[in-house]
């Protein structure tokens, strides 16, 4: 018993010095953002002002609340002068009705001005949300290779979520909080300015506690997020190498492990919520002092006459009530700061430029014959560093134009270009001899379709993936799709058939059946111009075999690009076009090329070179 | 709930202290509108300094007393969560571990993590407050109506009856914001899957161009969503101001009856002033009860999916042998071997059968899913067959020990995985104990030794988020040499070799046949194939044939359309030469 009563104050002591020097990232990113917060408040005072008059009846409203607020507490101090302890002037019954009329008006008021604000709050969080969505859909596609996935993920959901908390809740009472403060003040010292001075002995208490304790609590949070952020990535490793670990029986090992950053842990944590712990503990405890402190002071001052007993009951309550915006105030400032903080990552987003705005003179093609010529093509992505150097090249409608090199050679920046995913830094791309920069890019994409390497599939079921390059298509024009892509039959064989649901991790189908679908999708969406990049490199060679037929096909009587590292898959090309870092060093027919001897036909039997190596 | 509750157990008394703390506190929080009643009745009504100054006295060092209780309460309560999620934490990972590998894998691996990281803090942190702050609530409420029917029994009566009212409303208030509150969490979660949804698929709907069908879809999520939470939000804001009036009409009605028992000489002012002290505080601690409601809830959910993993049935439908004798010499042997997943129809493998002499190399071949990854998880005896015999050595597989099968096989998985911690620490990984040499010997049989070499730290160098990042083909081999330095008898190669360029992968192979290991190798490539002792070509979970390059070559229609994929046509006949 006696031990176990010990145990709490037995930790070793905190390592407050300790502080991790590079600090948490959230940190460093609410350091980072309070640079320009002002400007940020600006926009979002922008958004909230569509909003202006209704606002401003919510801040009316929040101004009559609290003094409604603050006049109840008076009136019952009044009540027991009056009519309690003294005689009495006005009608008791009147004067009951009064204070009944503050009390309802005080909730219904305190009701009004929360509803109008969260309709408020989250108008504005509705628009900014479209907003970012839309904006996302504008920005260029290199902003995605800057950006990761889970950021902008982040922008999206955690930052727009302070934003909305803070707007539905914290800023009405970080406003009310500054006016109760000021507004108690204002009525203890008309009341009483020697017990008003008395009651605010606590405050510099209450700083000074707060002080010791967020000093300390500021490093052993720190030091409690670094051990679980630890303990989180050994979980995640373990977890997900759990397949090796049984194969090399490796389990005792890896709880051992567990069990020394689980004890670095519990230590860290131990401190962390202890000293935290404080914190109300503190309010509380200078709440009961004061409370104290007016009873006893005011009795005396109430036994000279030089207060009534009605002031000592307005002061016990206003006391309770003062230290609570104070609480308020130090908890809301920090919701705020992560609100503004988020609310910037989101106008970052917003602020980044454009793909450029399609020319007002931009055409919109309704029919195209699928002839694509490239005249001394060079592209940069950085400035000085060209990707492609003065490429030229014709294909003709119906041809099959294969590109091919080593990784970085240049040939999905090619495909990059002729979708206009990036504009060229020089020479012309022409599509049925017009400049493509002159067409609309959206006009453009729709007369093209693209397989891409990692076939990316919607949720929802495998007919609307089919269909979502045309979606007016019937079922049976979906289902020819698919036999033509080789994919009915095994999409009969799934239970569900079509209408079978597809979730975004894309449990319950293979790769290769995924890349079947896309294939289907593309084919649907009858383009005269297809687009494989890579399409059939995450497939083995064997299920490769098998949709050879669905590519070919596919690839009929349209101009297709196939970018392929498998040289087997391209040999039936009207022409290849090999790369080497950028520039186009020979293009022509297969046959043409084995029998230049030079580079194509290096490649082409460097695939099979090393076999004698292995055989010897 | 009460399942993990238990191991709040052994922090027992951490935990009573802490609650009696609170209590000591209470009590002094609780005394304090009585005593101010006092004051006023018999001091200031009195005109008696003396009593004011003692009574007040009183409460400045209840006010000091319940600090210390406070900041004790503190420890007691720290030390009791913190060690319950330190024990549940270890229990639960401990657990996990010792799951057999089809038990592990009915859970998703990132709910696990979810579970081990968040669930359980989320937990330790209602341990905490529930220790501190959720007991406080129904114990202000029942203290605050006891004492004031001790102040003034038909004064408090008035105070008893508001508080029922007040917890029926507010829990009929919870129950229906509850119901709209996981509505909105499911708007939110769809609205964020479609976010999800489009930023993966950003290219592709740029090329399809839906951008506009996007967007209509998106504004139309929002704008539901933007609906349900008003009208969530709605609902739980009339909860604060309507307790208010409650209490409020409460106080007038004290007030009103206060002023006729007064003049009927019933009552005191400071009676009147106490009860309606009381009044006010009740109506504070009902304001935090959907906060705490919200908090229990959230904690039940994660106690629920922290209880699933732990009371899961860990009876491994593996069941491991004793056998330990002897050293393994390789050989293995599949005896018409059929196995499904555990919840599945499908039979992945169907009457498999070959056999391999200690030492040789065996190509696996076949598409997607055609069971190769499957066959060597048997080997592996991650799953176990569901008909057929599986012999290592002439044994059946089923009679061997765990650990002795495992000592002898050294397993290279597909997706690489390695582990935070140096490069030397990765490899030493597959042999405990391991000595700088052995380490080295193997980096050097796996073709890395020389690319450790270059870097920086050499075998010193971290790997992972602290550290670099190895190219594809650098990991693959680093995790090759975690398996050679186990010196294994069979070696279990699951297409590891994918991302090597050929040079190096010839001569890896070549470096294994320096090794006295049965090989197998699961691989794509005819290239690593065609010096196999016995090649195996699977389809659809059957095998479909087996033989030497040259027996296949000349024999099976699919492998020579393999070949001529990757050769082209005129290879065939090169080869064919040399054979």
């Amino acid at each position: 018993m006696w031990e176990a009563l010990r145990e709490p104050f037995r930790y070793p002591g905190p390592r407050v010095k300790d502080a991790d020097p590079d600090a948490s990232p959230a940190d460093r990113r609410a350091k980072a953002k309070a640079k320009d917060w002002q400007g940020t408040l600006r926009r979002i005072w922008h958004y909230l002002s569509r909003r202006r008059g209704r606002l401003s009846l919510v801040m009316l409203l929040v101004i009559v609340s609290c003094g409604l607020t603050l006049l109840g507490p008076y009136l019952i101090g009044m009540a027991i002068d009056d009519y309690l302890e003294g005689p009495g002037g006005r009608p008791w019954l009147l004067f009951l009705l009064g204070l009944t009329c503050v009390y309802v008006l005080q909730s219904i008021v305190g009701w009004l001005q929360n509803i109008w604000m969260i309709q408020i709050a989250q108008e504005t969080v509705l628009r900014m949300r479209t907003d970012l969505f839309a904006q996302l859909h504008r920005l260029p596609i290199p902003f995605f290779g800057r950006n990761r996935q889970g950021d902008l993920m982040s922008r999206m959901t955690n930052d727009i979520d302070s934003v909305s908390s803070t707007l539905n809740s914290s800023a009405i009472q970080l406003l009310s909080s500054v006016l109760m403060l000021a507004g108690t003040v204002v009525v203890m010292l008309l009341l009483s300015p020697l017990l008003t001075l008395l009651t605010f002995v606590v405050v510099p208490l209450m700083a000074l506690g707060m002080r010791w304790i967020t000093r300390r609590t500021g490093a052993l949070f720190r030091e409690r997020q670094r051990n679980l952020g630890e303990l989180n990535g050994f979980v995640e490793e373990t977890l997900s190498g759990q397949r090796i670990i049984k194969a090399f029986s490796q389990e005792e090992r890896v709880i051992q492990a567990f069990h020394e950053r689980n004890v670095r842990i519990k230590h860290s944590g131990f401190w962390a919520q202890t000293i935290s712990g404080f914190i109300p503990k503190l309010m509380n405890g200078l709440n009961n002092l004061s409370f104290a402190i007016i009873a006893c002071v005011g009795g005396i001052l109430a036994i000279r006459g030089a207060i009534t007993v009605g002031v000592i009951i307005v002061f016990v309550e206003y006391a309770r009530q003062f230290t609570r915006p104070l609480n308020d105030l130090a908890n809301q400032w920090n919701t705020l700061l992560s609100a503004i903080a988020g609310a910037e990552r989101v106008f970052e987003v917003l602020d980044e430029q454009e793909e450029d705005a399609d020319e007002r003179a931009a055409l919109t093609l309704d029919a195209v014959q699928g002839a694509v010529v490239f005249h001394k093509v060079s592209f940069a992505y950085e400035e000085g560093r060209n990707t492609l150097k003065e490429i030229s090249f014709k294909a003709k409608p119906g041809e099959t134009i294969a590109i091919i090199g080593p990784t970085g050679a240049g040939k999905t920046s090619l495909i990059q270009l002729l979708s206009r995913f990036y504009d060229t830094s020089e020479g012309t791309i022409t599509l049925d001899g017009r400049d493509i920069r002159t067409i609309r890019r959206e006009s453009l994409r729709s007369h093209m379709a693209f397989v891409l390497q990692d076939s990316f599939l919607f949720e929802g079921t495998i007919r609307d993936n089919i269909r979502y390059g045309k979606l007016d298509a019937t079922d049976s024009q979906v289902e020819e799709a698919a036999k033509l892509a080789n994919a009915h039959s095994f999409i009969m064989r799934l239970s569900g058939g079509y209408d079978r649901v597809l979730i975004a991790d894309g449990s319950g189908i293979s790769q290769g059946q995924r890349q079947l679908i896309a294939i289907a999708r593309a084919i649907l969406k009858d383009p005269a111009i297809l687009v494989l990049d890579e399409a059939t490199s995450s497939i083995d060679t064997v299920s490769e075999i098998k949709i050879q037929e669905g590519l070919k096909r596919l690839m009929e009587g349209r101009t297709s690009f196939v970018i392929a590292h498998r040289l087997n898959t391209i040999r039936e090309a009207d022409r290849i076009l090999v790369l080497k870092e950028g520039c186009l060093v020979e293009q022509g027919p297969h046959e043409e090329l084995l029998g230049k001897q030079g580079l194509y036909s290096d490649l082409y039997h460097g695939q099979s070179e090393h076999r004698s190596a292995v055989k010897q | 709930m009460t399942n993990i509750l238990r191991f709040l157990g052994k922090y027992r008394i951490a935990a009573g202290m802490a609650v009696v703390m609170v209590l000591v506190e209470l009590a002094v929080e609780l005394i304090q509108p009585y005593l101010i009643s006092v004051i006023i009745d018999e001091g200031i009504s009195q005109k008696d300094t003396s009593v004011v100054l003692l009574w007040g006295g009183i409460l400045v060092g209840g006010s000091v007393a319940a600090f210390i209780a406070g900041i004790l309460s503190s420890f007691f309560a720290s030390h009791a969560s913190q060690g319950f999620a330190f024990d549940v934490r270890e229990a639960l990972y401990t657990k996990v571990q010792g799951f057999a590998y089809p038990v592990f894998n009915r859970f998703a691996t990132s709910s696990l993590i979810t579970r081990l990281t968040n669930d359980v803090t989320q937990l330790q942190d209602t341990v905490f407050m529930g220790l501190r702050f959720m007991l406080r609530m129904p114990l202000v409420v029942i203290g605050s109506i006891i004492m004031a029917l001790v102040v003034h029994v038909q004064l408090g009566f008035l105070l008893t009856l508001t508080v029922p009212a007040l917890l029926v409303f507010v829990i009929w208030i919870m129950k229906r914001a509850s119901v709209l509150f996981k509505r909105v969490q499911m708007k939110l979660d769809t609205l964020n899957r479609v976010m999800q949804e489009n930023l993966s698929g950003m290219r592709l709907i740029r090329v399809f161009v839906r951008r506009k069908e996007e967007a209509g879809r998106f504004a139309r999520l929002s704008q539901e969503l933007m609906g349900s939470t008003v009208s969530a939000l709605r609902l739980t804001e009339i909860t604060m101001p309507f307790i208010l009036l409650i209490m409020n009409a409460g106080i007038i009605a004290v007030l009103w009856f206060g002023h006729k028992q007064i003049s009927m000489g019933k009552a005191t002012a400071g009676e009147v002033v106490a009860i309606v002290n009381y009044s006010l505080r009740t109506a504070g601690a009902l304001s935090a009860f959907s906060m705490i409601v919200a908090a229990f809830s959230r904690a039940r959910a994660s106690a629920q999916r922290v209880d699933e993993a732990l009371s899961t049935d860990s009876e491994a439908p593996v069941r491991p042998g004793r056998n330990t004798e002897g050293q393994c010499e390789g050989g293995i042997e599949f005896e018409n071997v059929s196995f499904q997943y555990p919840h599945s129809e499908t039979r992945v493998l169907v009457d498999i059968c070959f056999k391999v002499r200690p030492g040789d190399t065996v190509a696996i071949l076949g598409a997607t899913g055609s069971g190769k990854s499957s066959l060597m998880q048997l080997v592996l005896r991650l799953y176990e067959e569901t008909a057929g015999i599986i012999r290592i050595d002439g044994r059946n597989v089923r009679e061997l020990d765990m650990a002795y099968l495992h000592r002898s096989i050294g397993y290279v998985s597909q997706e690489v995985l390695l582990f935070s911690g140096t490069i030397r620490d990765n490899i030493a990984w597959g042999l405990e104990d391991a000595s700088m040499e052995q380490v080295m010997e193997a980096a050097r049989l796996a073709q890395i030794h020389e690319t450790i070499e270059k870097l920086p730290d050499q075998y010193d160098t971290l790997l992972g988020q602290k550290g670099i990042n190895l190219s594809g083909g650098q990991k693959q081999r680093l995790s090759i040499a975690r398996a050679l330095i186990r010196k294994p008898a069979i070696l279990l190669l699951d297409d590891s070799t994918s991302a090597l360029d050929v040079q190096t992968e010839a001569a890896l192979l070549q470096a294994l046949k320096g090794m006295s290991c049965t090989t197998l190798l699961i691989t794509q490539k005819i290239s690593s194939t065609i010096g196999a002792d016995l090649i195996l070509l699977l389809d659809e979970g059957s095998l479909i044939a087996q033989g030497s390059h040259g027996q296949l070559l000349a024999s099976d229609y699919l492998y020579r359309r393999i070949y001529e994929s990757q050769f082209g046509k005129e290879g065939v006949a090169h080869v064919g030469s040399f054979t």
